[in-house]
């Protein structure tokens, strides 16, 4: 009961964040006159369908114009463009919650296409995949190093990986992918400079997953580098702080063995600590990205973004806005589910 | 809590990091004012952006130290530059202006272009007859261009002003006319024979600077060439402003030049100010808006607490940078609106914290006294609790720094930067961009970043070292 009412809450409040940042987007996009110009486009597109299929039946150029003229005006109303934005604002809200924007202008589907949602949803794909793998392998270094640290306070390990946390507070995550770039792929010509197979593709299919693997190795890495260091700092200072507790001492003094006091009495009590600033650095994962993905020409949304902009395609940007929140929150929940079943006492 | 300014200037001192973060930070300040003093203010648009005033730069050039580095030396870049005619010689109708050019040429690569530029030129009764020669190393002489200075419009009345709102550059190379001229000097001296187009598509900078074989190979004539730029006169009241031959060079100044022939130190010193200010006056309202709001929220309570603190809740909930890119894209990019958006973006940590310490004072008997004396609330907020959380808060400006100047140089660099101003950020963004890191134009690449990483390491640092001072509990574990 307990279990479900947390979830329960925080699922609440993560969809009124959701909602809330739609409406905000979209009382932007309305005083801006942003969203007029979007439906307009969308009238557009659909009075020149008409204009072509009904050119065929109607010869009488005067009598095609009024015909399309009354479609348009009933267009015009059914998209809302006759009230003022602040009217239409709940069904915009609802257009980009459902991602009904349209058609790009520019941007296509690897296929083609040009529906905005078909556009975003197919590189979804292609970002969940860099930021998982980058974020799992720097879980795993910073436990380890992190716990590693931890016994052996103030050594060079510990100095080195406090100073280096603390530079890399400091450095650009897409500039170490430059660098890495102008070194493996420029200088050594280990590693391709971007996107995600060779031309043309290998066509077996185990090929290809190797080819995407060679591919990426710099961008993983990259985002890595950017996050591993704040893993080690944090996993080795809250490892710490648990380690000094007299519970641990208790059962040192119990006679335990050490292997069994580090991994029943320090890690597992310093999980859930751990796992609240894996949450908190959730949104510096997807910042960190967007840059990544835009530098090595990395066909997921945050390439999507780099390329909108350049195209000034403002549906897309909309959209992708939109679904990093979306991303956003559904990647805290789950990791929120993780909390509560690492942390018995949030469940009463 | 409160500690008194001399011991915490102490306490900060005594750490290394405190002393290399100032000493870093000194630097950043000089240099800034340095630019800021001797810098034009629209120099975004003027300069930098304008790509007419960097035709005569070399383009991706390297910095001219890499020479130092390699056994085949690169032609360096030359400017020369006269206001006055070197020499002037009196003719019947009028006087001859010289103006003479040495050049020491000692590269190993013949030049990459080559030409000459005419300011503010008047004339009374004929039109000047403008003429350049060289004179090689090899003492044989080329008359390479001759140039009569547009005539009078109809109407037109004396003094005939020219090329003073927009100087007159004419490039020898690509010059079809200066290639027929070459051909039948190699022709006459080397029996070598090319055609103009042949010519001019090894360029005609090469022919000039190089000695040919009968393969039609060019090999580089090192020594000193002399360029003589003669200007008739018939008039005594003829003024030519200024005269500049440029030989374009492989190798430009100290950071070299991007693929428009930028010359990038100068782009890159400009962004010091610009990074600086974005980063010290965001941080500043970020963290006097953050913690005002802190304080209120905190010493009020009540309805507006929970809203102050739900908004804050809210804020620190959305992922920063795509909202960010989606306001930039919208209401589009100007530096103003950028701090604007920082700032609106920024507050709420600072704010959550701080009400957490405004809590606990709260209950402090010095409140409690300055109440029962009859202290109206602004009073309290301002005069006891602000003193208080003060330096925690002067700690946090100093740690938000870095993070606001890596958020600018990320927007500048997806294209969102303030086309007017130029920033590191942007300067990579069109490294980036225009496919620099491709083609291996480190110097271009690096150095931006590393000023980038260099101002926020200088806040890093300074926060570690405020540490000790604001957090006394850490001065214990030491």
């Amino acid at each position: 009961m307990g279990l479900a009412r947390t979830l329960t809450m925080r699922a609440i409040t993560l969809i009124a964040v959701l909602i809330l940042v739609v409406f905000f987007m979209v009382i932007i996009l309305g005083a801006t006159g942003t969203s007029d110009k979007i439906l307009q486009a969308m009238v557009n597109e659909e009075v020149m369908m008409l204009r072509q299929s009904l050119a065929k039946t109607i010869k009488d150029p005067q009598e095609l114009e009024r015909v399309i003229n009354i479609r348009r005006q009933e267009l015009m109303e059914f998209y809302g463009l006759t009230k003022p934005w602040y009217i239409r604002l709940p069904d915009m809200a609802w257009r980009v919650l459902t991602l009904d924007l349209g058609k790009a202008r520019t941007l296509k589907t690897f296929a083609g296409g040009n529906k905005v949602s078909d556009i975003v949803m197919e590189r979804l794909a292609n970002t969940i995949i860099l930021v998982t793998s980058s974020t799992v392998i720097s879980a795993v270094i910073g436990l380890i190093l992190g716990v590693r640290i931890a016994t052996r306070v103030g050594g060079i390990l510990d100095r080195i990986s406090s100073y280096f946390s603390a530079i890399s507070y400091a450095i650009p995550t897409w500039w170490i992918g430059i660098i890495l770039i102008l070194v493996f792929a420029f200088f050594f010509r280990l590693f391709p400079f971007g996107g995600l197979y060779s031309t043309p593709p290998p066509t077996d299919p185990f090929m290809r997953f190797l080819d995407m693997l060679w591919h990426a190795v710099l961008p993983v890495t990259t985002l890595t580098i950017a996050s591993v260091g704040v893993w080690i700092y944090t996993t080795r200072t809250i490892v710490l702080n648990t380690a000094q507790e007299d519970f641990v001492n208790a059962a040192r003094a119990r006679g335990l063995p050490e292997e069994l006091v580090r991994n029943r009495y320090i890690i597992r009590v310093a999980a859930p600590p751990i796992l609240t600033n894996v949450i908190l650095g959730l949104a510096t994962s997807i910042s960190g990205a967007i840059l990544t993905e835009t530098v090595f020409n990395w066909p997921g949304l945050g390439r999507l973004f780099y390329d909108s902009i350049l195209v000034m395609d403002e549906v897309v940007v909309i959209a992708l806005t939109y679904i990093f929140t979306l991303v956003y929150v559904v990647a805290r929940f789950l990791l929120e589910v993780l909390y509560v079943i690492l942390d018995p006492r949030v469940r009463y | 809590m409160s500690v008194k300014a001399e011991d915490a200037f102490q306490e900060f001192w005594r750490l290394n990091v405190s002393k290399v973060g100032v000493l870093f930070l000194a630097i950043l300040v000089i240099l800034s004012i340095y630019v800021v003093t001797s810098y034009p203010l629209d120099f975004g648009v003027r300069y930098w952006n304008n790509p007419s005033y960097w035709a005569d730069y070399p383009k991706s050039a390297p910095p001219s130290w890499v020479n130092y580095f390699s056994d085949r030396k690169l032609p360096e870049h030359y400017v020369f530059s006269l206001d006055k005619p070197s020499n002037i010689l009196p003719t019947e109708s009028g006087k001859v202006l010289l103006y003479t050019f040495k050049l020491d040429f000692q590269a190993d690569k013949p030049p990459t272009f080559l030409s000459f530029t005419l300011e503010n030129v008047t004339y009374y009764s004929q039109p000047l007859i403008v003429k350049l020669d060289v004179k090689r190393p090899d003492e044989k002489s080329i008359e390479l261009y001759r140039f009569v200075v547009p005539a009078p419009y109809l109407n037109e009345s004396p003094p005939y002003r020219r090329f003073y709102d927009q100087p007159k550059r004419i490039s020898l190379t690509g010059d079809m006319t200066v290639a027929s001229t070459l051909a039948r000097f190699l022709l006459r001296e080397y029996n070598v024979s090319m055609k103009p187009s042949e010519i001019n598509s090894i360029g005609q900078h090469t022919v000039i600077f190089s000695v040919p074989n009968q393969n039609k190979q060019f090999n580089v004539l090192k020594g000193e060439y002399w360029f003589t730029l003669s200007i008739e006169t018939y008039d005594n009241r003829d003024y030519v402003g200024r005269v500049k031959l440029v030989v374009g060079g492989d190798v430009y100044g100290f950071m070299g030049t991007d693929s428009l022939g930028r010359d990038l130190s100068i782009g890159l010193l400009f962004g010091f100010p610009i990074a600086l200010f974005i980063g010290i006056v965001t941080s500043t309202i970020t963290t006097l808006f953050g913690a005002g709001l802190g304080i209120v929220s905190g010493y009020i309570g009540g309805r507006l607490d929970e809203v102050i603190q739900r908004t804050a809740d809210f804020v620190n909930n959305i992922p920063l940078l795509p909202l960010l890119i989606f306001l930039a894209f919208i209401l589009g990019q100007n530096i103003w609106v950028l701090v604007f958006l920082l700032v609106a973006f920024g507050w709420p940590t600072l704010t959550i914290v701080v009400r957490s310490m405004v809590l606990q004072l709260k209950s402090g008997q010095f409140i409690e006294a300055a109440i029962a004396l009859g202290a109206p609330r602004w009073w309290i907020m301002f005069k006891h609790i602000f003193p208080q959380v003060a330096p925690f808060i002067f700690a946090q400006l100093i740690f938000f720094t870095p993070t606001f100047i890596l958020l600018e140089a990320a927007l500048s660099f997806l294209g969102l930067g303030d086309p007017t101003i130029p920033t590191w950020g942007q300067i990579l963004e069109y490294g980036f961009r225009s496919g620099g890191i491709y083609v291996g134009l480190w110097w271009w690449i690096i150095p931006p970043g590393l000023l980038i990483i260099w101002t926020a390491v200088t806040f890093v640092l300074i926060a570690l070292g405020m540490e000790p001072v604001v957090n006394p509990r850490l001065r214990r574990m030491k």
